[in-house]
Parts: C-alpha cells; sequence; structure tokens
C-alpha cells in the first residue's frame, strides 16, 4: 500500500519535472532549426540564428539596458530593505504594524494595478517615462523581498553581540557596521540577487514605464506580437541561461553561507 | 592632538598600540564623526527619529503613494488636469464599469478563471510537495526542490513563449499526438482558456508548491504513524490529521497564486484570443491612449484591486476558523 503509493508519488513528481522542463527544452531546441518558421518536425539544424544574437547591436544594447536597470534598482533595493528592516525588528513602537503592512503591499499588488499604479504616480512626480522611471518602479517593488529576507536574518542576530559592542565603546552606526552589518551580508546578497533577477525579467512593470528603449523581455514581447522566429528562441534563451546560472549560483551561494553560519 | 586623545579613550576604551590602529579606530576620533555621533546619541529619542525617519518617509510615499494617487486619479473628471480648468469629483468612472458588458465581464471572467486556476494548482502540486516532503530523504530533498526552482528562475515572458511552443498547431504535443495516429488534424489548443490556463500554472505552481511544502515538511511523521495505529485508513489518515494541518500553507499558497494570476498581463495577451480577454487587458487598453481616458483605467484598477484583496482577505479568515475549529 505505502510502497503503491510511494511510487505513484514519485511518477507525479516526474511528470510535474517534466511539466516544467519539457517547453524551455522545447524553446532551446527549436532556435537551431534552420528555417522560418517555428513547429516540429525540424528537418535541418543550424547555428546561425545563436550566432546572430551577439551580431545584433540592438539585442546588446536591450541586454545591457536590462543589466544596467536591473544592477540600480537592486542597489537601491537594498539599501532600503535594509533600513526598513532594521527599523522593525525586534523593536516595538506605535504604528510598527502599519509600517510592516505598508513595507510588504507593493509585493501584494497584482502585477498590472502595480503597474498602473506606478505609471500614475510617476506623472504626479514628473518622472518621464523610460530608464529612470523603470529603475524607480522596480526599486520600490523589490523592497519589501529584500525587508523580509533580512528582517528573517536579523532575528537570529544573538542580541547580546551588540551590546556586548556598545559595552566596549562602540557607538551604535559602528556597532551597525562592524556587528549587524557583517551578519547580515549572506542575507543582503541573497536578496539582491533575487532582486536582479526579478527587475531582469519583469514584464509588466518596465512595458508601462519604458519609453521608447525596450528591456529585454519587452523587447521579446514585442518580436512575439509581430509573428514567432527562431531568432526569438534564441533571444528567449540567452536570457534564460543568464537567469537560470544566476539562480543556480545563488542557490549555492546562500546554502554555502548559511551552512557556515549555522553549522 | 590632545584633543584627539580624550575622544579616544572615551569610544575606544584602551588607546590600541600604533600598529593596531585599524579603520574603525582613525574614524572613531575623525572629528566631523564624532561631532555627528554626538548630535545623534545624545538622547534615545532622537536615536529613533534619525532610524525611524526615512523608512516612514519611504513607504508612505512610495509604497502607499502610487495607490492613493490611482484612488484619486479614478475620482476626478479628466486627468491630466488643463490649465485652467478646473477638476470636478465624479464616480463616473466607476458607473462606467457596470454599466457595459465589454467592462464586467472581462472582470468576472478574470476571477472565475484565477479562482479555478489556483484550485488546480493546489491539486497539481499538492501530490509534488507531498512526495517531496514525506518519501524523500532530507539530502534528495532539496536537491529535487532546486530542479524544480530552476525553471522559475526564468522570467514571465520566456516561459509564456515556451508553451506557444509547446501548444502550437505545429507544437510538440500535436506532434505526439500524431505520431500515435490519435488525430489528423492538429488540435488548436492556442489562443484558448486552455492554453492560457496552462500557461498560467506554469507561471504560478512555484508559489503553490513552497508554501505546502515547507507545511508538510514541519509536520511530523509519527502524527500519521499514530493515526494509523488507532485504525485509521489512508484517506482518513488524509483527511483528519494531513490536510486539517496544512490548512495554512494551502492558505497562504491559494492567496498568491490567487493574487499573481489576476496580474498577469502579457501571458493572456500571447496565449488567450478574443473570446478570454481579461481585465488587465482592459485595464491596460485605457493607458495605451494618450490619457485623457487614465481616469477610467484608475478606476477599473481599483475595482480590481478592492476585490481582490477582499476576496483574498475573506478566504484567509475562512481557512483561519477552519484551522482553529479543526484543532479544538
Amino acid at each position: 500500500m505505502t510502497r503503491g503509493n510511494r511510487i505513484l508519488l514519485s511518477c507525479i513528481y516526474w511528470a510535474f519535472v517534466l511539466y516544467v522542463f519539457v517547453p524551455l527544452m522545447l524553446m532551446i531546441l527549436m532556435g537551431f532549426k534552420d528555417s522560418k518558421f517555428i513547429g516540429f518536425p525540424i528537418k535541418s539544424w543550424t547555428l546561425d540564428w545563436y550566432l546572430g544574437v551577439f551580431a545584433d547591436a540592438e539585442v546588446v544594447s536591450t541586454l545591457t539596458y536590462s543589466v544596467v536597470i536591473a544592477v540600480l534598482s537592486t542597489l537601491i533595493s537594498v539599501v532600503v530593505g535594509t533600513w526598513i528592516a532594521v527599523l522593525l525588528e525586534g523593536r516595538k513602537f506605535l504604528g510598527r504594524a502599519a509600517i510592516f503592512g505598508l513595507t510588504i503591499l507593493p509585493a501584494l499588488v497584482p502585477g498590472i494595478i502595480s503597474a498602473i499604479a506606478f505609471r500614475i504616480y510617476a506623472r504626479l512626480l514628473g518622472i518621464e517615462p523610460g530608464m529612470g522611471a523603470i529603475i524607480w518602479a522596480h526599486a520600490v517593488h523589490n523592497v519589501p523581498f529584500v525587508a523580509l529576507v533580512v528582517m528573517a536574518r536579523l532575528s537570529t542576530l544573538p542580541k547580546s553581540q551588540i551590546e556586548a559592542a556598545r559595552d566596549l565603546g562602540a557607538d551604535p552606526i559602528i556597532a551597525f557596521l562592524r556587528i549587524t552589518f557583517p551578519y547580515l551580508i549572506p542575507a543582503i546578497l541573497g536578496a539582491s540577487i533575487f532582486c536582479l533577477l526579478l527587475s531582469f525579467d519583469d514584464f509588466v512593470r518596465s512595458f508601462f514605464l519604458g519609453g521608447y528603449e525596450p528591456t529585454l523581455p519587452v523587447l521579446i514581447f514585442a518580436k512575439l506580437r509581430s509573428g514567432m522566429s527562431p531568432e526569438i528562441n534564441a533571444i528567449a534563451t540567452v536570457a534564460l541561461v543568464l537567469t537560470a546560472a544566476i539562480g543556480i549560483w545563488a542557490e549555492r551561494f546562500t546554502r554555502r553561507a548559511n551552512k557556515d553560519t549555522n553549522p | 592632538m590632545s584633543n584627539d586623545t580624550t575622544t579616544r579613550t572615551k569610544s575606544a576604551g584602551v588607546a590600541p598600540e600604533k600598529s593596531d590602529r585599524t579603520f574603525w579606530w582613525w574614524l572613531s576620533v575623525w572629528t566631523p564623526y564624532t561631532a555627528l555621533m554626538k548630535l545623534v546619541t545624545t538622547s534615545p529619542r532622537r536615536q529613533f527619529v534619525i532610524l525611524a525617519a526615512f523608512p516612514i518617509l519611504w513607504v508612505l510615499t512610495q509604497h502607499l503613494g502610487p495607490m492613493l494617487q490611482m484612488l484619486r486619479v479614478s475620482l476626478i473628471d479628466a486627468y491630466p488636469v488643463a490649465p485652467g480648468v478646473e477638476q470636478h469629483f465624479t464616480l463616473d468612472n466607476y458607473a462606467r464599469f457596470f454599466g457595459e458588458r465589454i467592462f464586467w465581464q472581462p472582470f468576472f471572467r478574470t476571477l472565475i478563471f484565477a479562482g479555478t486556476l489556483t484550485f488546480c494548482t493546489l491539486i497539481l502540486t499538492f501530490p509534488v510537495a507531498y512526495f517531496l516532503a514525506r518519501h524523500v530523504s532530507r539530502k534528495n530533498q532539496l536537491l529535487m526542490l532546486l530542479l524544480l526552482l530552476i525553471p522559475f528562475w526564468v522570467g514571465e515572458i520566456v516561459r509564456t513563449y515556451a508553451i506557444m511552443i509547446l501548444l502550437g498547431n505545429t507544437g510538440a504535443v500535436n506532434l505526439v499526438l500524431k505520431w500515435f495516429g490519435l488525430i489528423d488534424r492538429p488540435i488548436p489548443f492556442m489562443y484558448t482558456s486552455f492554453s492560457m490556463g496552462i500557461g498560467i500554472v506554469y507561471l504560478t505552481a512555484l508559489y503553490m508548491l513552497l508554501p505546502l511544502y515547507s507545511a508538510l515538511e514541519k509536520l511530523p511523521k509519527s502524527y500519521g504513524e499514530a493515526a494509523a495505529d488507532l485504525g485509521a485508513g489512508a484517506w482518513t489518515r488524509f483527511r483528519r490529521v494531513t490536510l486539517p494541518l496544512t490548512l495554512e500553507g494551502i492558505s497562504s499558497g491559494c492567496t498568491l497564486v490567487f493574487l499573481i494570476s489576476t496580474g498577469f498581463y502579457a501571458t493572456p495577451v500571447l496565449l488567450g484570443g478574443p473570446s478570454t480577454t481579461v481585465f488587465s487587458e482592459t485595464i491596460a487598453g485605457f493607458f495605451h491612449v494618450a490619457g485623457d481616458e487614465w481616469p477610467t483605467g484608475a478606476a477599473f484598477a481599483t475595482i480590481m484591486f478592492v476585490t481582490a484583496m477582499l476576496l483574498t482577505g475573506i478566504f484567509q479568515k475562512l481557512m483561519y476558523v477552519l484551522r482553529k475549529g479543526d484543532t479544538k
């Protein structure tokens, strides 16, 4: 009975693995098709589409644009999110619950509504659609994730360490920089990578706040609206490889960092 | 120099040997810094204000601000306001929603669709989470979970495109079906609610899987064994032990998936057809034009947000009651 159950469940697991992997595999494969038309069967193969990606100036500049946006918005999110976390964790004050609720609000608002609200607010603030607006929207949207991750880490910091530092004469800023901050580094790095990926993959905010220059997901979307082609497969595969590689690296990195500090 | 010495002994306690003078030591005796510290640390109250001012300002202006401005724009008759024209408070933008079928139909379609997909995702991922938490050794658990995480690092657009290739008329599914001789002509999967559903479940499954997994993982195996010893069958064990104790995970997974799936824009545009228009497409329509329809778009977005929040709030409350009722 249990044995049968186990086999059935493991079949479901592997079927699920297929469900999440096969579409992406097919997409990568289709980029090697030597024809303009997407579809099976693939009769002859070519590397041209993949080589073409790196020769295409538009794709390369879009890729750079997306990476710059991801890095800058992540820097803002990390600073703000950490600051909020330090304020909220382990402190009781009037309105703390309200501040916490507002902190996670951007993560709860469904994508399209968040994009629309940012679009309207950007006009109020006088931010023109374009790079600045996208960076701002991504930064605000990612703050909750940083705050939550850093708060979780901060709650495990022994209070006695800070007290010891203060007793030995460190002022609050030095105590933060020498005790709290180094302790938070794994969480901050993990959160940064998460933000980088969120920003790099984001479509809806980039679409509604972007100017004429597209980010990578917006470029793929625009190309898809005018028809599928193996060229898009190649571009999408580059985005896929980049994000998956960063994701896997981050996963390993954070696990190792956690092992180092909580043996 | 004498001035420095007094500061040093005060802040560092013991003056270090010359070779031990680190960056931190130099910082603690640097006059502008000590002046700053004196200003900051005079009272705990001032210290708190300095720490709290920026985060509070940020969440009010950046997190709450956009939502409030959206609400405000939804209540005025024209935006942006032309110079010299007075703006008027109005509820017309909300009234428009109820007036026309092309507006409220996508709205209810979205809610039903998101609800159904949430349920499907739950049914689909529960056995996967259960298998990972119960039948896999601790060491393999992380590896097998990581295997599932990899595709989820990839963005929304790329994964939507992958589904387009899978389900197209010359796609992989139709090819396989044809090989087995099950069909002569390709089945038009694309641009239907089916393709949209497959795509959205593909995008949201992880947000269900992770809360379920962590709830199941916390549940001690001995509970099930105890129930079995007392004569409970597999189904009873699942219904009376596993399910009630994982309600918290189910509740947060469903809330996340519901909220996320109501907010998709690109996926319905790419995978859906004219008969599956969802509300996010309706809202977006008001923002493609020059801007005179922004108040209506803002009103519609507000309706959507309030409804989604109310529904998930009620759902969470129900789950909470259910949980408390069961543990009594």
